[in-house]
């Protein structure tokens, strides 16, 4: 493409998607953050006019409590995810790109919990922790297992994992498939080569298979970044950001994830605009991580 | 296959029928199936296309959120269900005054700003201390003497003493969990708003809007919810949805369940036969013999909606039509609001609360004057902490009269 | 590849043990699905009584005019194949221009594009509402309520990650076939379809199989985009009206996850087939 700097081609193949981008993101984006400048409620109070009240909903954002809890422990929550997808997922990945009889069968099964829902896989591991598990523990003849104190979504730290555990069962399979792929890419000469000079299978690991998928490991890295940061539908219907803990000297949801804390606030207080101001925040934030992830993943690469 | 799609996709957009009809949302999915029944029925007879919306329960939404929706898409239904003073406002200008509808003086339990009636009571709904009459008896636990602290203090040790005999896990079913924080900032907060006062005295509720606490009133309080904690299934109590909860109670393992009439259904479906009825909470030392009731929901209708006269009507029929009696209270299994209305739900639960209400003994249901955000993210915390005895009944008082001095503007 | 006898043995057994405490919760759905919703709490693990009432289940979804099974499932393979269809052209075709033209105008619009992926749903999900309405009002196109708005919403929605994952994998195909392609006289859209779109099946099938599996399963945007209750409905909002009251219908929603997964694992297992074959196609060029 040497022609001109712009060919036409270029804004031919562009066109629709960059239609669909500024029609369905672009302007609804700037029209929510706009709205988070005013005191907008989606509703039709008595004698309210939509009207600008500036930075007034990011202040009240600094007074309350709950929403530094939930940044905190979302940063808390991705980074546990991010080690549990990947570890996880990259080890599921090794397993079955070996010479398996059930290759496909086990690919398919690993894949399977991302098939389901977010809101309905939540129900199901609630009732799984809160009635198979203790019913399993009876059966076993570990009575403690039933037993009200250890249920594992009684207490916020343990419903905390309880959450890690449901999204790495739900994104392992997913963020396999990405693994399969980069491995398999690798030329199969070097492995050979590899193990013809007699490494170790951790050798081989260390010095062919984790380099060779270092660009699988950028996209990776940020896909779970992004989802663990952004997740809602799994905390509503595992914990709805229960049970409750103590911070700052008050009471509040203890495992209330940065999304539920918005959504809570924009449809559970009445308060969209609120909503909509800590949406913006979250944002930011997220963007500028992600920047940071990806800069260093970038860096990485190159040193390939 | 691409084209039969195409076909499909044409024939069904093409059918669109966009008759003037009416759009009913509410808030109520168990009665979906008979409300849409009764709906096509009377869709028939008077040739209006009436569409159900019910949303609410473990669908991820609430009524709250779709109708903000609906509102932003330009796509508000003409009836919509509102649940107090806090939605009301929330809806304020749209809806529609209703003082002028027949129904009005056939019943007292309207919804009414100012005066103005602006909703219609969709059912009369009452909630106690249920109890296992049969247990009860066996145990000697006269029912008669759950009115107070003191009396249910003695019942509960008695009943739990006897847990093996009566087959039970524990005396008490109860739910505090976070997505039970209904159950406990919205409904037992009832206890220290209402009980024993006389129906509609609000100067509890004014207090306390107006950050003042009689401590003594909520020391009794706290005793309450002390030994209603103490004495309930643990595992239920944390981690317990409504299911379990309700379940409990239902397949025979509680002798106590905290929750309203609108469990009769459930009761039908887990074929509890044993005698049940109401008894009062018994949250101060003072003798207490009512139950709460009221009409906790309204039907509004949208004031810009295009069949005012069709979704009036509706309305109209579902109190003076046969058909529609039949639908509220002998379908639905609601307990009527309207005077005019001779048939009563067979459910035991039901019979209960009309027993109550016609000797008037019953206290107002007075939480929606506190707004959903302050139940729902600073009282439920508060319960829930003090269910999974993270904290002391001391630091209950406390973080609970810290919450309500807050309240002071 | 060569391994030891053992070796392989032991990643199989190991293989099948994650393989079964993967799928365990689907059996207790299995299992729960015949039972009636009170037994299911209070007896979670036990086997059901009778198994039949699976079928009974599954035909009381069927015909519930509540949910709609047949029109809703119908609605669902209209939305999701046209969605996933405009998806894989138009991202493929993007990312290849903007892979292959290095300017600073192409590299912004495409971290603009990857930017957007961070974008919490919440910020848009009503001002997207307000908009389509506006749209509506003033030039009558009607994309709320409609299947055009619900594509359109998935296309926008989507195309960021499917442009993300395609990008990465063009830059990897070599210039000398374009120029080739260019020197024998091609069209820049005949250089595209012809050549680049075919090389890129391993990635058109996992991006067909991500995207299909997020716009299948959707509920939020659906919700808002077509609303409960009204003509259009897809399957996900169709099983919400399961989740009822605060009784969860564990009999019905365990069914309707059965009925509406059956047709993504069929499609998962052709496509994994075949992103495997072009796997190893690829590699081997």
């Amino acid at each position: 493409m040497k022609k001109a700097k712009h060919p036409a081609i270029f804004w031919i193949f562009l066109l629709p998607v960059l239609f669909a981008f500024s029609l369905v993101i672009v302007v609804p984006f700037l029209l929510g953050v706009w709205y988070s400048f005013t005191n907008w409620s989606a509703t039709a109070r008595l004698g309210e006019t939509l009207r600008f009240i500036g930075l007034e909903n990011y202040a009240k954002i600094l007074k309350d409590p709950s929403f530094a809890y939930s940044f905190l422990l979302t940063v808390v929550y991705t980074i546990f995810n991010m080690v549990a997808i990947n570890v996880a997922s990259f080890s599921l990945a090794m397993l079955v790109t070996r010479s398996l009889k059930g290759k496909n069968v086990y690919r398919a099964g690993f894949f399977v919990p991302n098939l389901i829902g977010g809101l309905i896989l939540g129900y199901v591991w609630q009732f799984v922790f809160n009635n198979a598990v203790p019913s399993i523990g009876t059966a076993l003849g570990l009575a403690s297992w039933a037993q009200a104190e250890n249920l594992v979504l009684g207490k916020s730290v343990s419903a905390l994992i309880a959450l890690v555990i449901v999204s790495t069962w739900q994104y392992a399979g997913y963020i396999m498939v990405i693994y399969v792929a980069a491995i398999e890419n690798i030329p199969q000469e070097l492995i050979e080569a590899a193990q013809i000079d007699g490494a170790s299978p951790l050798r081989r690991l260390f010095a062919i298979t984790l380099p060779m998928t270092r660009q699988a490991f950028t996209i990776t890295l940020f896909l779970t970044l992004v989802n663990s940061f952004k997740q809602f539908d799994v905390n509503v219907s595992l914990t709805a950001g229960g049970p409750a803990t103590m911070f700052a000297g008050q009471p509040i949801l203890g495992t209330q994830l940065l999304a539920l804390n918005i959504y809570n606030q924009g449809f559970r207080s009445n308060d969209m605009a609120g909503g909509q101001a800590r949406a913006v925040v979250f944002f930011l934030v997220l963007t500028l991580v992600s920047i940071i992830q990806v800069s260093i993943n970038k860096k990485r690469e190159i040193e390939l | 296959m691409k084209k039969l799609l195409l076909a499909i996709a044409v024939a069904v957009i093409g059918t669109a029928a966009f008759a003037q009809g009416i759009t009913l949302a509410q808030g109520k999915p168990e009665i979906d199936a008979v409300l849409k029944a009764y709906a096509e029925a009377w869709s028939t007879a008077n040739k209006i296309p009436v569409t159900i919306k019910s949303v609410g329960g473990s669908s991820g939404t609430d009524l709250g959120t779709q109708l903000k929706a609906d509102l932003a898409a330009g796509d508000m239904p003409d009836i919509f269900g509102i649940n107090g003073l806090e939605d009301y406002k929330e809806w304020a200008a749209l809806v529609a005054d209703l003082s002028g509808e027949g129904w009005v003086k056939n019943t007292s339990v309207a919804f009414k700003v100012d005066g103005k009636v602006f909703g219609f009571p969709v059912a009369v709904e009452g909630w106690g201390m249920a109890y296992n009459a049969d247990m009860l008896k066996k145990v000697g636990v006269d029912p008669k003497t759950l009115v107070n602290y003191a009396g249910y203090k003695a019942a509960f040790e008695k009943l739990d003493k006897a847990k093996a005999t009566l087959g039970i896990k524990s005396v008490v079913s109860m739910a505090a969990a976070i997505d039970m924080g209904w159950v406990t900032a919205h409904h037992n907060f009832n206890s220290l708003l209402s009980n024993g006062l006389k129906y509609g005295d609000l100067s509890v509720v004014n207090s306390l809007l107006a950050g003042k606490v009689d401590a003594k009133r909520l020391s009794e309080y706290a005793d309450w919810v002390e030994l209603l904690f103490k004495y309930a299934d643990k595992a239920v109590l944390t981690t317990g949805n409504y299911d379990s909860q309700v379940g409990a109670f239902a397949t025979g393992q509680a002798a106590f369940l905290h929750q309203g009439n609108w469990t009769d259904p459930n009761m039908t479906q887990a074929n509890a036969t044993f005698k049940m009825a109401f008894a009062p909470h018994g949250s101060m030392a003072a003798k207490t013999d009512g139950i709460f009731v009221a009409a906790p929901s309204f039907y509004v209708i949208n004031k810009n909606s295009k069949s005012i006269a069709a979704a009036k009507k509706f309305l109209n029929d579902l109190v003076y039509t046969e058909a529609g009696n039949k639908y509220m209270v002998v379908d639905a299994g609601m307990i009527p609001a309207f005077s005019n209305v001779k048939l009563n739900p067979t459910g035991q639960l039901s019979k209960s609360v009309q027993e109550y209400a016609a000797s008037g003994k019953i206290y107002s249901w007075s939480q929606y004057y506190f707004t959903g955000d302050f139940r729902d993210k600073t009282l439920a915390p508060i319960y829930n902490q003090f269910a999974t005895g993270s904290i002391t009944k001391k630091q209950f008082v406390d973080l609970m009269t810290k919450a309500f001095v807050s309240l002071k503007k | 590849m060569k391994q030891k006898k053992s070796g392989l043995v032991a990643f199989e057994a190991l293989a099948v043990v994650l393989f079964v405490a993967f799928l365990f919760p689907f059996l207790i759905v299995l299992v729960n699905a015949a039972k009636a919703p009170f037994e299911i709490t209070q007896n979670p693990l036990s086997f059901p009584t009778e198994w039949g009432k699976i079928l009974a289940n599954i035909g009381t979804i069927w015909t519930s005019s509540n949910v709609r099974y047949g029109s809703s499932f119908l609605s669902s393979v209209l939305i999701t194949s046209l969605s996933l269809i405009f998806l894989n052209l138009l991202s493929s075709q993007a990312a290849w221009v903007l892979v292959r033209t290095k300017t600073k105008l192409s590299s912004g619009i495409f971290i603009l594009f990857v930017a957007a992926m961070v974008i919490p749903f919440q910020i848009v999900m009503f001002p997207l509402l307000t908009w389509f309405r506006e749209i509506a009002n003033v030039t009558g196109i009607r994309l709320l309520r409609s299947y055009a708005g619900i594509i359109v919403a998935y296309i926008g929605f989507g195309m960021s990650q499917s442009i993300f994952m395609f990008h990465g994998f063009i830059k990897s195909i070599p210039l000398e076939l374009e120029e080739a392609a260019i020197i024998d006289g091609c069209k820049p859209w005949e250089t595209f379809y012809k050549i680049i779109f075919p090389i890129l099946k391993p990635i058109h099938a996992t991006v067909l199989v991500l995207n299909g599996i997020w716009i299948w399963n959707d509920y939020l945007l659906p919700l808002l985009v077509l609303g409960k209750g009204n003509r259009i409905m897809t399957i996900p909002l169709a099983v919400s009206n399961f989740a009822g009251a605060y009784v969860k219908q564990w009999d019905l929603i365990m069914t309707a996850i059965l009925m509406a997964m059956i047709p993504i694992v069929v499609l998962f297992l052709f496509a994994q087939k075949y992103i495997i074959k072009g796997m190893v196609a690829g590699s081997i060029k």
